[in-house]
């Protein structure tokens, strides 16, 4: 049924200028993650707000209001992606090509495995004993994030989908038009882009 | 002597046709965590990650960064930029507009 004129009588929870200011940090952040782009997360944010106004008959009644807004903004985020893999591909197969062959004995009988000798050991290190602890650290958020940053956009973009959002591959892959085994060396890739900027920057520190 | 460099050599043959070595162990720890293996992939990891320390750690590790990074603490957001002052007001503006 089409929303009648007089729809403005309808009940809303709150008054939606208040959704600025309880709920646009929150949705910018969210945003902001998965973009990597203040000027795109801003208008995505705006767009979910007018997509919500549009909405409001059938939010009354809905459960939490931060869910229901941050549901919104993940469509947009998704119909984002979307359209961007019709114009250009996500498909990234140059970064992190190399795949730190340089940590890899290169030829004979252990060819592959790591390089480990005296004064040399440049296989993956002890990191400390918990490092979910590191999880309440903000320090350890920023180097977090500031790693993630030197991800190419669309690795970053493969990653947070699988890793952040939990997406399945065969999801990430219709979504983004990619191949399985092209998402799964991308995926490769960032975690060991992502391990080995946080050993250097972050566990290394208290080694 | 050369009959026991020839065993030797054929021994490693047979570990290595089943067992894969580091670069290819860190790449299916990395691809267990998006698919279900092949069944002889599973062994042969398994059968690597009993004698290699540095591929468990670094299996220990991406592990620890999907946790991380589905984990939603204060500490996480507040390292995220926020709405600057401008934006915010641009959004209350275009809320206001679209509201009446």
């Amino acid at each position: 049924m089409p929303p009648a004129p007089g729809a403005a009588s309808v009940p809303r929870l709150s008054d939606p200028e208040r959704w600025v200011e309880e709920h646009g940090d929150y949705l910018f952040k969210f945003a902001f993650v998965r973009l990597r782009d203040p000027a795109r997360a801003e208008d995505m944010v705006q767009e979910t707000f007018l997509a919500a106004l549009k909405g409001g008959q059938s939010f009354a009644g809905r459960s939490a209001e931060k869910s229901w807004l941050t549901g919104i903004l993940k469509h947009k985020i998704l119909d984002y992606y979307r359209k961007a893999s019709r114009e250009t591909s996500f498909t990234d197969l140059e970064f992190y090509q190399d795949e730190e062959s340089d940590r890899f004995i290169p030829e004979g009988l252990f060819k592959g495995g790591w390089i480990h000798e005296t004064g040399r050991d440049l296989g993956p290190m002890e990191w400390s004993t918990d490092p979910g602890a590191s999880l309440d650290s903000a320090a350890f958020w920023k180097a977090f994030h500031d790693c993630s940053n030197k991800l190419p956009r669309n690795i970053a973009t493969v990653f947070t989908m699988r890793e952040v959002d939990g997406v399945e591959s065969k999801e990430i892959c219709q979504t983004l038009n990619i191949s399985e085994s092209n998402l799964w060396v991308m995926l490769h890739r960032a975690r060991m882009a992502l391990r080995r900027c946080l050993e250097t920057n972050w566990f290394g520190n208290d080694a | 002597m050369n009959f026991l460099t020839a065993l030797i050599r054929r021994l490693f043959d047979g570990i290595r046709a089943l067992s894969p070595n580091c670069r290819e162990a860190i790449r299916l720890q990395s691809d267990a965590l998006d698919r279900e293996l092949p069944m002889l992939k599973q062994v042969g990891l398994r059968i690597h990650l009993v004698l290699c320390r540095w591929c468990r750690r670094y299996g220990g590790q991406i592990r620890f960064l999907r946790r991380a990074a589905r984990s939603h603490s204060d500490a996480d957001a507040q390292a995220v930029p926020s709405l600057t002052q401008e934006a915010r007001q641009r959004l209350v503006e275009a809320v206001r507009k679209n509201a009446t």
